[in-house]
């Protein structure tokens, strides 16, 4: 009885210890991540959805609420036209081979960035400030800094992404493996990592860090590994390229999307109703309707449908699950909606990221991938107006929103100090010895 | 068709026939035979391989039951039963659970359905969850049911499966686990299905228009038909409900028959061939030896036919045919016999007719030459001054009567010194016109009721080599003859025709016709039916009829005429 005490009592004064252990950070160790995708570039935009690139930064980022706050840039100013811009960099700040980050040294890779979406724009630069030029207006382009298209990167012979990021490339094996190691003289101070190392088209699940498929998700949490999901930041739709809108309209109402979200998704994404997520617009849930599927089948009787295809990409195996369970909610509308790996079907299931915080501008982007020509300019200060156009893209019959995902990542117990945001940050993080 | 067959063809034809025959019936008997044992075996290979299937299937069925068995007392499964009537339970959680524990224990099909028939989690359609899976949940004692076919719905069309279904005890309801594997032609392979025989799976029957396949769904039960390439069996494998689900089909080649039945009539052939060779060899053989005599006996026939009677057959053998000869040399040496026994009877009988004729016709003028000499004796003794008178008139009548004397031996002496006759081309229609009209003033005399000529002559008659003065003789006398038939009057008919290489004369009286007797001797000279002829017309005209190497018949039937019928070669 008396062992048994002291044994109570020895415990007992581990555990506060223990419990401190796990939440104080400390430096060093090898963060593994096992990925089942693979990226061939270190451009920022390729880099894995929900994982923040540790390479290079951008200007500005956006935070966990989706607004933009400063970043390399600590200060900026607009004229009252926003054709001209002024920024103000962060001093201190040194690219991986120890150069610093000047207006000068900058000005020239952001310009590069810049000009695919505003070609006539022109920077000067001194010291730390950039002035950034338009003959139009650039309305948007606190959020353009915040992409990552736009991050600051230079290449050279021995090194291919020399950025001011947490961390510098070591090794790099494109499609295959990046090595990445702490960069000291980071100016937001040393990552609690040493390295990184990331594994792409793994098929192990076992890593320190890994993507999850939804269906994983329940199976994941049982064996008391972490989660760390990213806000719906993918749009799965339909698209109708070769089929008339009334068909589509028809299609639309018999897709019953709760099961989708609470099977597929396994209640971790959204029913889409709109084309922008809710946290984005504000006004997604103006769209929601109800699936009916007696007036989709009477509207599928009156068109008197053949056999028609969805595609989907042959590799996406959610892609999958979802075009198999629209093409059940299609026969009980007795619309015959055939699955098919193929890409020329008549209806494609498309996966859209957002790629700007900018709502206007994700809603140009979208327009432009449906197809429609004529949008006018939107002004993202006018929810009317944006609410407005993306109903008018809707009601173009072109496309059928069906559900926002998000990015599920699985954390090891060993791994710690993820923070909710748009993605995970591995400066952030840190292992247990 | 042709002559008649030789005895030597007969033999060749009878030797040929027995081989064939002999050969074909070995050949029907051992291709029959072997058919049958072919056929047999055939049957029972399929039948072991149905067989070998039900227990492949029985063992798949084992198998399934009990995987379907470790799926519903798996923990996962027994979770969800558990937490069922949670009424914050959340069904979705576990929409992919099926696929995962049916990867487990290796099933191609697995549901797990919830009380309520809805589906929780699908297998072989992922996207089926929350659906109704309705034939699930009557009150049916599923572990009794044991292992059964079914036709699973899947994304793509549908599959057969061999299915067992579990409840699992969920609250005051139950969970349902449906699964199994798949039956498909993958499940065939497992058979050891020997050469020449193949297997196949017949789910997709809607549209097939094979008989075979038809029958069978009209009516489910094992049916066999064989063609000449292969022999294919249906057996249907019907559902829980008894519904036709799929047909198995088990395909036996016949190619091993073929070849041997090939094989067979090859060997047929050949021995059939070598079967005729030998019978035209045998022939030949038996010709020689067997028909030798014969030709030698037919050749002796021949030569007794041509009138040597002396002929004898050589006489080689005691068989059948060696006392054939014997038989036919006593036959020809009684003909002999007989044949001059008759000779000398005829020449009695004609002596004796002619004497007798010679006595009738030498009598009557006799008789007045008797009278008249003796009126002359009685006139010389009796009336002196009246002598000369009778003598004058007895001198004339005496003459009178020699002259007849003299002419009835003419006419005697006419007939035994017929002249050969000289032949030219005659119009034989010509002459019969001529003859015709000068017995015209006799056919139509005063006093005498007439008689009509009736002339039917073919207009084509073909020049006829022959004796024109002795055919008028000829015709003359047939045309009198036929005029004596008809003392009432009536119908000559006298017609001409021509036939393959001959013409043919007739001429037919309407008159009281002739017996068959008077017909046979009606040609025998001196013989006469009518009281003042000599009997040596018809002689004359068979005589001239005969020097000209023709044919003359009579025809004739009492009451009903005569027809005299003479053919003549061109």
């Amino acid at each position: 009885m008396r062992r048994t005490a002291w044994a109570w009592l020895a415990l007992s004064s581990l555990l506060p210890a223990s419990a401190r252990a796990a939440t104080r950070p400390h430096y060093g160790g090898t963060l593994a991540v096992e990925l089942s995708t693979a990226f061939t570039t270190l451009e920022s935009a390729d880099f894995p959805a929900g994982l923040a690139q540790p390479i290079a930064e951008t200007m500005l980022r956006l935070n966990s609420r989706g607004e933009v706050e400063p970043w390399l840039a600590v200060a900026w100013q607009a004229d009252a036209d926003r054709r001209r811009w002024r920024f103000t960099l962060r001093t201190k700040v040194a690219f991986h081979d120890g150069e610093p980050l000047t207006g000068p040294s900058a000005a020239p890779l952001l310009l590069v960035a810049l000009k695919k979406t505003y070609p006539d724009v022109t920077i000067t630069a001194g010291g730390q400030a950039l002035v950034i030029r338009s003959d139009r207006a650039m309305p948007d382009l606190l959020s353009d800094l915040a992409n990552a298209r736009t991050a600051i990167i230079r290449r050279s012979e021995s090194n291919p992404s020399i950025g001011t990021g947490p961390f510098r490339v070591t090794g790099w094996e494109p499609g295959r493996k990046l090595m990445l190691t702490a960069f000291d003289d980071y100016w937001g101070g040393r990552p609690f990592l040493d390295a990184v190392a990331i594994n792409m088209a793994s098929t192990r699940a076992n890593g320190d860090v890994f993507d999850v498929p939804f269906s994983a998700t329940r199976r994941i949490l049982a064996e008391r590994t972490r989660l760390w999901s990213s806000p719906v930041e993918e749009l799965v739709a339909l698209v109708g390229t070769g089929v008339q809108p009334a068909a589509l309209k028809a299609i639309a109402l018999a897709i019953d999307r709760e099961p989708l979200v609470n099977a597929l998704t396994q209640r971790r994404g959204e029913a889409a109703f709109g084309l922008l997520p809710e946290w984005l617009s504000g006004y997604a849930f103006l769209f929601r309707t109800a699936p009916d599927a007696g007036r989709a089948r009477q509207a599928a009787a009156l068109l008197r449908l053949g056999t028609l295809t969805l595609s989907y990409a042959v590799s996406d195996s959610f892609a999958r699950a979802v075009a198999e369970r629209i093409s059940l909610n299609a026969r009980d509308a007795g619309i015959n909606l055939q699955p098919t790996p193929n890409a020329n079907g008549n209806l494609r299931l498309v996966r859209w990221r957002v790629e700007s915080a900018n709502v206007a501008v994700e809603l140009q982007r979208l327009a432009g991938l449906l197809g429609v020509s004529e949008t006018p300019a939107l002004d993202a200060a006018n929810p009317t107006a944006l609410y407005e156009a993306e109903r008018a893209l809707l009601e173009t019959q072109r496309v059928i929103p069906l559900v926002y995902l998000p990015v599920i990542y699985g954390m090891s117990p060993r791994v710690h100090g993820s923070d909710a945001g748009f993605a995970l940050r591995l400066e952030s993080l840190w292992v247990d010895p | 068709m042709g002559g008649p067959v030789s005895f030597r063809v007969k033999v060749f034809l009878s030797i040929t026939a027995s081989v064939v025959i002999a050969v074909w019936l070995v050949a029907w008997i051992v291709s029959t035979l072997v058919t049958r044992s072919f056929e047999r075996q055939d049957t029972q290979r399929t039948q072991t391989l149905v067989t070998q299937f039900h227990r492949e299937f029985e063992r798949r069925g084992v198998e399934v039951a009990r995987r379907i068995e470790a799926v519903a007392n798996s923990d996962a499964v027994q979770q969800i039963a558990v937490n069922l009537n949670s009424p914050r339970f959340d069904t979705s959680r576990y929409f992919d659970q099926a696929q995962a524990l049916a990867r487990e224990q290796s099933l191609d099909f697995l549901e797990i359905v919830g009380p309520d028939g809805r589906i929780i989690s699908s297998a072989e359609w992922p996207a089926r969850f929350g659906y109704q899976e309705s034939w699930l949940t009557p009150a049916v004692d599923w572990k009794g049911q044991g292992v059964f076919l079914k036709r699973i719905e899947l994304a793509d069309g549908s599959a057969l499966g061999l299915i067992t279904v579990r409840s699992v005890k969920a609250g005051d309801g139950a969970l349902y686990v449906a699964g199994g594997q798949r039956l498909d032609q993958e499940f065939l392979t497992t058979l050891p299905i020997p050469d020449g025989m193949h297997v196949r799976l017949n789910t997709d029957f809607e549209g097939s228009t094979s008989p075979l396949i038809q029958e069978v769904r009209r009516q489910p039960r094992e049916l066999a038909r064989t063609s000449a390439d292969a022999t294919l069996t249906a057996i249907p494998l019907l559902g829980r409900d008894h519904q036709l689900l799929a047909i198995l089909l088990v395909e036996n080649s016949r190619a091993e028959l073929a070849s041997l039945r090939s094989y067979i009539q090859a060997t047929a052939w050949a021995v059939g061939g070598g079967g005729v060779l030998l019978g035209l060899l045998l022939s030949l053989w038996t010709a020689s030896r067997v028909t030798r005599p014969l030709r030698q006996l037919t050749a002796s026939v021949r030569q007794v036919a041509g009138g040597q009677w002396d002929t004898r057959a050589s006489i080689e053998s005691n068989d059948e045919v060696g006392q054939l000869a014997r038989d036919f040399n006593q036959m020809t040496e009684q003909l002999a016999e007989q044949r001059d026994r008759m000779i000398q009877a005829e020449r009695v009988a004609a002596w004796r007719e002619l004497a007798r004729r010679l006595a009738h016709e030498l009598k009557n003028p006799l008789f007045p030459l008797q009278i008249t000499v003796e009126n002359m004796q009685r006139a010389r003794q009796t009336s002196p001054e009246q002598f000369d008178e009778v003598f004058r008139e007895s001198t004339t009548t005496l003459l009178s009567e020699l002259g007849n004397l003299k002419a009835i031996i003419g006419r005697f002496s006419d007939f035994a010194k017929m002249p050969a006759p000289e032949l030219e081309p005659i119009d034989l229609n010509q002459i019969v016109r001529e003859v015709v009209q000068l017995f015209d003033a006799q056919m139509h005399a005063d006093g005498r009721p007439p008689i009509e000529a009736n002339l039917l002559l073919n207009a084509h008659l073909p020049p006829v080599p022959a004796d024109p003065e002795q055919i008028r003789r000829a015709l003359s006398n047939l045309i009198l003859n036929a005029l004596d038939a008809m003392p009432q009057g009536g119908t000559l008919s006298i017609s001409t025709d021509s036939l393959d290489r001959k013409v043919s004369l007739e001429v037919s009286d309407s008159g009281e016709g002739l017996t068959e007797e008077e017909c046979e001797r009606l040609f025998t000279p001196y013989y006469t039916t009518k009281q003042h002829g000599t009997g040596l017309g018809l002689a004359i005209v068979q005589s001239v009829v005969s020097d000209h190497k023709g044919t003359i018949a009579v025809h004739s039937q009492p009451g009903k005429g005569t027809t005299f019928r003479i053919e003549l070669t061109t």
